[in-house]
């Protein structure tokens, strides 16, 4: 199994999840990379994403894990030849077996694009549309931490099974900076799995750790 | 902060940013210096222009050009359009992002009467006055070309040039003249009289009666350019596949059918050619499935060759060959082997023998009962297309439509035990369109059309198992309006438009109160249009040289009222005219 690790960029910020598993299988047949398919009734191609992202954000931090036997290397090069502007090529990673990306990633930073100032995340309370209703939550356990980078601001949000997405703390955000950050002021920068009740950086648990 | 930057922060608030976001695989180098640019408009979303073969012919040829570069613009949906305005962006190229109002070419590809309030609309949304004579040396030439030039008079006013025919070579010598006429910083009337010299345009505003406009014919389509790098949609779109051409012009005859008049002379490819292309298609985009597109497939001379070589690569490659447009005449029982679809589509057109020799459909009786082969071979949903209000038809005629469908459900139901198949009807109303033996046809009226689908309805309804769908009678009669209409109706699109007509091929924003009104508006009637016309009276369109002549269509007319039908291209020539376009590859 290898994993690649990508930005999605400028147009492809635009390009939802399915598309993009659309997208993914034309880039590795374009790349003439071979990947090996399940076995079953209906065959699909061993390809693996990390969770979604929010559509009209940027991200320095996605994921595709594929099952092929081509060298590393080669399958960096090819992938990064077939691959359109949207989508750069950032690393690549090698494991024994799928890690499992959808399913482990608990955490990811963002950076939203306004100037940093000291941020209260208690009583983080927001509201959002879903199937047509309001819901009013407060997401406080969902937001881990908020931080200075570069100057703009950043923070830690719940990814995977407990999720909250960026663009869903906007408004509230809005208010409590006296901002108006947009979903395309959002950047994914990193994604974190959890191992022995530690957030890890995914690049690390690619690298280093022994897969549990 | 610059218009990209703009565009893309409203991008988020409308449905399917993925539309207009661009950025597809094999779109041009935007880096590249260019001397002239051309912007190719679709006048519908993007998903249905993106499915578009002849824009992306177009576009590839223009980007192949050192100095010139093609870019696209589709109708944005209603939301965007709203957006466009509250925020004050003028429509942009989806490339670049550059108003459509900076490039030295705008060209619309027209392909369908229910679109030409939408070409207002993007005129509208570009800050582009809709009038050629509007428009000075400052706005780009804008031009039209695609099915619809048939007959260009119900939209001539609004372009400066339209290319009457196949574009695929003159469409390059307009960007090339026009760039070089904006250099030299020309007069708008010397560039449109250096067009107008050009075979297959037409400039409307140089027009001089009695002149005539010869078809543009792509002679050697053979070694013509070819498609090899279509764009890769990022959102899904209505034909996401790679498609292949096999051959333009049709052998059949088929005389309520445009298209097969329209792109005489027969031109086939070998399968060589085809083959080389198919896999240059696929290669360079990744796509999953390949269809064969021409009018009629089956009938291609080198089928069973190019299948064959098609097979073994798409199955070594994983690639899904898709046969669209079978004529059952030609179905082949080793055709349905191999795909592994479960619904086959068949168009008889008319339910009795009598009404498909009067509109010389050569399937006969006998040839639908073949569909017993793909029963046999697991096939259980069959599609029926047919047309209602054809020339000469009596209630009998929809009557052997029901007939048909019980005849199909017998013969399953002897092969398969009782069990009965799923069979959908399509019917859609008869339209006559110019360059075709009907088009001196009325249309049946509004209240004819009513009646007769009500009256299929009531005996479909009786036959279990049966899925009846069928055309809007207020869309076909506006369909058939425009098809055949004359200059006068560039008002009555304006007025249309004025009064809010858009996307009226979208049944959920068609307006038929609109339309009635910027008719009456205007003074005209649709039924002024869709009446039967005199043989001795001029044709709007007569100006237009397809190389089918006037006499064979009239000759085929008259056939066609005696019931008697016309040989199949293939075995010999029927003397049409369009031999004075080019050879016919299939004599």
């Amino acid at each position: 199994m290898k994993t690649v690790k990508f930005a999605k960029l400028d147009s492809f910020t635009f390009i939802s999840h399915i598309d993009m598993l659309r997208h993914m299988t034309r880039i590795l047949r374009r790349a003439e990379i071979p990947v090996k398919r399940s076995n079953g009734f209906n065959p699909h191609a061993l390809v693996f994403f990390s969770p979604p992202l929010v559509l009209g954000a940027r991200s320095f931090a996605e994921y595709v894990s594929i099952d092929t036997d081509m060298p590393l290397e080669e399958l960096l090069a090819r992938f990064s030849a077939s691959a359109p502007d949207g989508m750069k090529v950032i690393r690549g990673f090698e494991e024994d077996k799928n890690p499992n990306l959808q399913g482990k990633i608990v955490a990811s930073d963002y950076v939203f694009d306004a100037p940093y100032s000291p941020i209260n995340i208690e009583k983080f309370e927001i509201s959002y549309q879903k199937k047509g209703e309001t819901v009013n939550e407060d997401v406080s356990s969902k937001l881990f931490c908020a931080w200075e980078r570069e100057g703009k601001l950043a923070m830690r949000l719940a990814t995977g099974n407990t999720n909250l997405r960026p663009d869903r703390i906007l408004s509230e955000l809005n208010a409590r900076l006296g901002a108006s950050l947009r979903v395309t002021d959002i950047e994914k920068i990193a994604q974190y799995v959890e191992i022995e009740g530690k957030l890890v950086d995914v690049d690390e648990y690619l690298t280093t750790i022994e897969m549990i | 902060m610059d218009l990209k930057e703009k565009f893309f922060e409203i991008l988020p608030e409308v449905e399917k940013p993925g539309r207009y976001s661009g950025g597809e695989w094999n779109s041009p180098d935007l880096k590249k210096p260019v001397k002239g640019d051309m912007c190719f408009c679709f006048p519908d979303l993007y998903e249905i222009g993106m499915s578009n073969l002849g824009i992306q012919i177009l576009y590839e040829i223009v980007n192949d050009q050192k100095d010139f570069r093609a870019e696209r613009c589709f109708a944005p949906g209603l939301d965007l359009a709203k957006k466009l305005k509250e925020n004050d962006i003028p429509l942009l190229s989806i490339e670049s992002k550059k108003p459509l109002k900076d490039f030295t070419v705008v060209g619309f590809s027209v392909g369908f009467e229910l679109l030409y309030s939408n070409i207002l609309y993007m005129l509208d949304l570009a800050r582009i006055p809709f009038f050629a004579k509007e428009r000075d040396e400052s706005y780009p030439i804008v031009i039209a070309g695609g099915p619809c030039s048939v007959n260009p008079e119900p939209f001539k006013l609004f372009f400066d040039a339209i290319v009457c025919g196949e574009g695929e070579e003159v469409d390059l010598e307009i960007l090339k003249i026009v760039t070089e006429g904006k250099r030299l910083k020309l007069k708008k009337r010397e560039i449109l009289e250096k067009l107008k010299a050009l075979e297959g345009v037409y400039v409307p505003e140089l027009y001089r009666e009695g002149e005539r406009v010869k078809k543009a014919v792509i002679e050697d389509f053979e070694h013509a350019p070819s498609l090899r790098r279509p764009l890769v949609p990022t959102i899904e779109s209505v034909h996401d596949r790679a498609t292949l051409e096999l051959y333009r012009g049709c052998a059949s005859g088929c005389r309520f059918c445009q298209a097969g008049f329209w792109y005489r002379p027969i031109r086939e490819k070998s399968a060589d050619a085809c083959f080389d292309q198919a896999v240059s298609m696929l290669k360079s985009t990744g796509f999953s499935e390949l269809s064969l597109c021409s009018l009629s497939t089956s009938d291609y001379s080198h089928l069973e060759e190019l299948e064959g070589r098609l097979n073994e690569f798409c199955d070594e490659h994983r690639v899904y060959l898709a046969l669209p447009s079978l004529r059952i005449s030609s179905f082949k029982p080793g055709m349905v082997d191999k795909s592994r679809r479960s619904s086959l589509t068949f168009a008889p057109e008319a339910g009795t023998q009598r009404l498909r020799n009067v509109i010389n459909k050569n399937v006969s009786e006998e040839e639908i009962d073949k569909i017993s082969v793909a029963f046999e071979a697991g096939y259980d949903s069959v599609k029926l297309y047919f047309m209602m209000g054809l020339p000469t038809e009596t209630d009998e005629d929809i009557r052997g439509i029901a007939e048909i469908v019980r005849r199909l459900q017998g013969i399953y139901k002897s092969l398969r035990g009782g069990r009965i198949p799923n069979i959908s009807v399509s019917c859609a109303v008869f339209i006559p369109k110019p360059c075709t033996p009907f088009q001196w046809e009325a249309q049946i009226s509004f209240d004819e059309m009513r009646r007769k689908q009500n009256f299929l309805r009531g005996l479909l309804s009786k036959i279990k198992g049966v899925n009846f769908s069928w055309h809007g009678a207020e869309t076909s009669v506006l369909e058939a309006a425009l098809a055949r209409g004359d200059e006068r109706l560039c008002a009555v699109i304006v007025e249309a438009y004025r009064l809010g007509a858009r996307f009226d091929g979208w049944t959920e924003h068609f307006k038929w109160d609109v339309w009635q009104k910027a008719f009456e508006n205007c003074g005209l009637t649709m039924q002024e249009y869709t009446r039967e016309r005199a043989e001795s009276e001029p044709l709007a369109w007569d100006f237009i040289d397809s190389g089918v002549t006037k006499a064979y269509l009239l000759l085929e007319r008259h056939k066609s009222r005696e019931g008697v039908t016309t040989k199949n291209c293939r075995e010999g020539c029927n003397g049409c005219g369009a031999l004075s376009r080019g050879r016919c590859t299939v004599l």
